[in-house]
């Protein structure tokens, strides 16, 4: 997971407040201002539309052709063929279906999680930074890796979880995670938090150390026993951090791939039940090379984030007019 | 402004290295053997294997950069589960390197592509006679020798002849004795309740993105009389794979799971090394990798079983090409012939325990020649097609491995057989339709 992605909306989860534009006077300075501007902004405008605006214009071109991955016969123009294809797949829309899943279980658990284990280290334990450390080091390791590791965790026969829950619940529950179709994604959520949940962890911390101590001292004298200063001044002082981070482990949670890639037998498996969009993506556009509508499908993800990515900044900003 | 958008995309696509008219001269020829090495040359190869394998190709390639001075050979290591996908998306970028290994049956599409160039004027008279005719055979797209097998192979089952005593269960000792499918299932159930928790070891682990469960798998279907696609024209897998015989035969194949006779938890060879699972439908490269020398002559090798037109099983291996890219094919030309020597032939036996793809090295092995316990493979391939049956030689072979893969996967965990194959044929024809019933080129 890279997290190069986080820098916009980690700038726009709080925009400046825009005050009154000054009214316009062409004078010389400013033109020099907007060429400063325009310079400096160069690189960034440049690399964005490489990186960023031409990959999507050309999926969007892609998505209306039959352009396979490598094939002598010539491209075509297939209008919405590809997107008629996609909307009449099952095997998209149960993708569809475990993405929203995923997204419903992994990103409450996930900032709960977070949230608690922020709390926590930002008391004055003892050896608060080594367990500071300790919470964040999955998120230091790669995804991949971290999937492999769990892969052997959850073995079924000679796994150290199965070890633990046969031992406690006397040889009763002993699930054969990823080979079955209901505990193959509680396997895929609980390794995704673990991995993930150490960077909200590290937000939310950052927001708690930026409520004023005599926030609290004024609540204590006032009255407040802890889970009311929790309440009613933890909470409403991280609003805006709760808002970008449920924000942003929503679109993480959409872009699920390498744990559903590496931890089950078959990726996506077993039958299906932790196929994802991306995997989708991958296996239209690698494995059956059709290029044309694996762009499709891309688009439709794309399109789909930035609906939910609105609608939860729509709710947020309500939330902060209410303050 | 439409045009601008375009253009940009175009420009975008040329970036990653895909283009927009076609698939960048995919289809354009490279050049042929002209029977000689310009100067010195360095060429490059893609190699798929791991572990003892790979020790024994590097080894190789490592002997043939020392017996002459023109050629230099560099390996890539590719994974070998995503192989196939690297080698397209090689294709697509113009990547691709002068020798390419692949799996057998992927060879008619990348020849369809133009990503490899024909081997008759490349490899010497002597050589090609010498190659097993099944060996030719599946390099052969189009009438044009494409690609070169070191070895072949073949799947067996492997048991303990003490357990299958224990349960009163006679030991074919050929194709034409083979279990029913209906005796197999029978034996399984009887081991079970002879105290083998899981009796069948299907090696599920080998992984479901690789070419197992189509290698291993498909000559079921083959053996209820049905087949991956109809081979006349290679148009259709409908009446083939889906057949009312197939489906039954791939009941059976699931009762196997429901009834808990495989053990589709193993993460390696242990069922069988330990005896925990006394039956194993493996290649026969496991003889040499440790079968043999756990069971000894408790070790019975046995064909698969029949499911009604008599027992088949699987041939072909990895294949070496030579690409489009090659700039001097003959300097690669050069490698492959010294791949097919006898001396290379023996060293890649000794490593991977499989049946040398040339007849005077097949001879000169001690389990394949013909009265040593490996003959039965030896026997199958000399019965080809009828007792073992190439893979579909179609350019929709990696759009029908997959399908099939994944019905295979579905059929093992419960799901419903006739839609599951149905599912299978609904994709390989959508494939081939989507590419125009892949015409020749």
């Amino acid at each position: 997971m890279s997290h190069t992605t986080l820098a916009s909306p980690a700038q726009g989860a709080e925009p400046p407040p825009t005050t009154a534009v000054p009214p316009r006077t062409t004078t010389k300075a400013s033109r020099r201002g907007r060429l400063a501007a325009a310079l400096f902004s160069a690189p960034a405008v440049l690399l964005l539309a490489l990186f960023l605006i031409f990959p999507f214009v050309s999926a969007v071109v892609l998505s209306l052709t039959n352009q396979r991955l490598s094939s002598p016969l010539p491209v075509e123009f297939t209008g919405l063929e590809n997107y008629q294809r996609i909307f009449t797949d099952p095997e998209f829309w149960r993708s569809f279906g475990n993405n929203t899943l995923f997204a419903v279980i992994v990103v409450p658990v996930q900032t709960a999680a977070a949230l608690a284990l922020a709390v926590l280290v930002n008391r004055r334990l003892p050896l608060r930074l080594f367990f500071r450390t300790v919470y964040f080091l999955p998120t230091v390791t790669v995804m991949a890796v971290a999937a492999v590791v769990w892969k052997v965790l959850l073995l079924p026969d000679s796994g150290l979880v199965n070890g633990v829950l046969g031992t406690l619940s006397f040889g009763h529950l002993q699930p054969g995670w990823l080979s079955s179709t209901s505990w193959a994604m509680p396997a895929i959520v609980l390794t995704s938090v673990w991995q993930g949940v150490g960077f909200q962890m590290v937000i939310f911390l950052a927001g708690l150390q930026a409520i004023p101590a005599s926030l609290y001292e004024a609540a204590r004298v006032d009255g407040a026993n802890a889970w009311q200063q929790f309440r009613h001044v933890t909470l409403p002082g991280l609003r805006n951090t709760l808002v970008f981070v449920i924000n942003v482990t929503a679109i993480f949670a959409f872009r699920l791939f390498d744990q559903v890639y590496m931890m089950p037998q078959f990726p996506g498996g077993p039958t299906d039940s932790t196929r994802t969009m991306m995997l989708q993506l991958l296996q239209t556009g690698y494995t059956r090379r059709m290029i044309g509508q694996a762009s499709a499908i891309a688009v439709v993800f794309f399109l789909f984030v930035l609906v939910v990515t609105l609608v939860q900044r729509r709710l947020g900003r309500e939330e902060r007019a209410v303050r | 402004m439409r045009k601008t958008i375009v253009v940009a995309a175009c420009a975008a696509l040329a970036l990653t290295g895909s283009g927009c008219s076609g698939t960048g001269g995919a289809a354009s020829a490279g050049s042929s053997c002209d029977g000689k090495i310009d100067g010195k040359r360095t060429i490059s190869t893609f190699y798929h294997g791991g572990g003892a394998e790979k020790k024994t190709f590097l080894n190789v390639v490592k002997d043939f950069n020392a017996s002459q001075d023109q050629v230099t050979v560099k390996v890539q290591s590719v994974p070998e589960g995503t192989y196939n996908d690297a080698v397209q998306a090689a294709a697509a970028s113009d990547k691709l390197p002068d020798v390419l290994d692949f799996d057998g049956p992927n060879l008619y599409n990348y020849a369809w592509n133009g990503d490899l160039i024909p081997l008759q004027e490349c490899l010497k008279d002597s050589t090609r006679k010498d190659l097993l005719p099944s060996i030719v055979e599946q390099g052969t797209y189009n009438d044009k020798l494409y690609g070169v097998g070191a070895f072949d192979s073949g799947i067996v089952l492997y048991a303990y002849k003490s357990a299958l005593k224990k349960v009163g269960a006679r030991i074919p000792t050929g194709t034409d004795n083979a279990w029913t499918a209906g005796e197999f299932t029978d034996i399984l159930g009887k081991l079970q309740k002879a105290g083998y928790a899981r009796p069948l070891d299907m090696h599920m682990w080998y992984g479901r993105q690789g070419e197992w469960f189509s290698y291993a798998f498909s000559p079921i279907v083959q053996s209820a009389g049905g087949d991956l696609i109809n081979r006349d024209g290679y148009k259709t897998a409908a009446g083939a794979l889906d057949k009312p015989e197939v489906v039954k035969a791939m009941k059976t194949f699931q009762s196997w799971y429901a009834q808990k006779y495989v053990d589709t938890e193993a993460q390696d060879d242990t069922p069988f090394l330990k005896r925990t699972s006394p039956i194993a439908w493996n290649g026969m490269w496991a003889y040499k990798n440790g079968y043999k020398k756990a069971a000894g002559d408790d070790l019975a090798v046995i064909p698969l079983p029949d499911f009604g037109t008599g027992s088949k099983t699987g041939m072909g291996s990895w294949q070496f090409g030579i690409t489009r890219k090659a700039e001097d094919p003959d300097a690669a030309a050069a490698f492959l012939e010294y791949l097919l020597t006898k001396k290379s032939q023996l060293t890649m036996y000794q490593a991977v325990g499989a049946p040398p793809s040339t007849t005077t090295a097949l001879k000169a092995t001690d389990i394949y020649a013909a009265g040593g316990p490996m003959s039965l493979v030896t026997d199958s391939l000399n019965k080809a097609p009828k007792v073992a049956v190439p893979r579909p030689q179609t350019p929709a072979y990696p759009a029908i491995t997959q399908a099939f893969s994944q019905a295979i996967d579905d059929i093992s965990l419960g799901r419903d057989v006739s839609a599951a194959l149905k599912k299978a044929v609904d994709t390989i024809d959508q494939d081939i339709k989507d590419n125009d019933g892949y015409p020749t080129q």
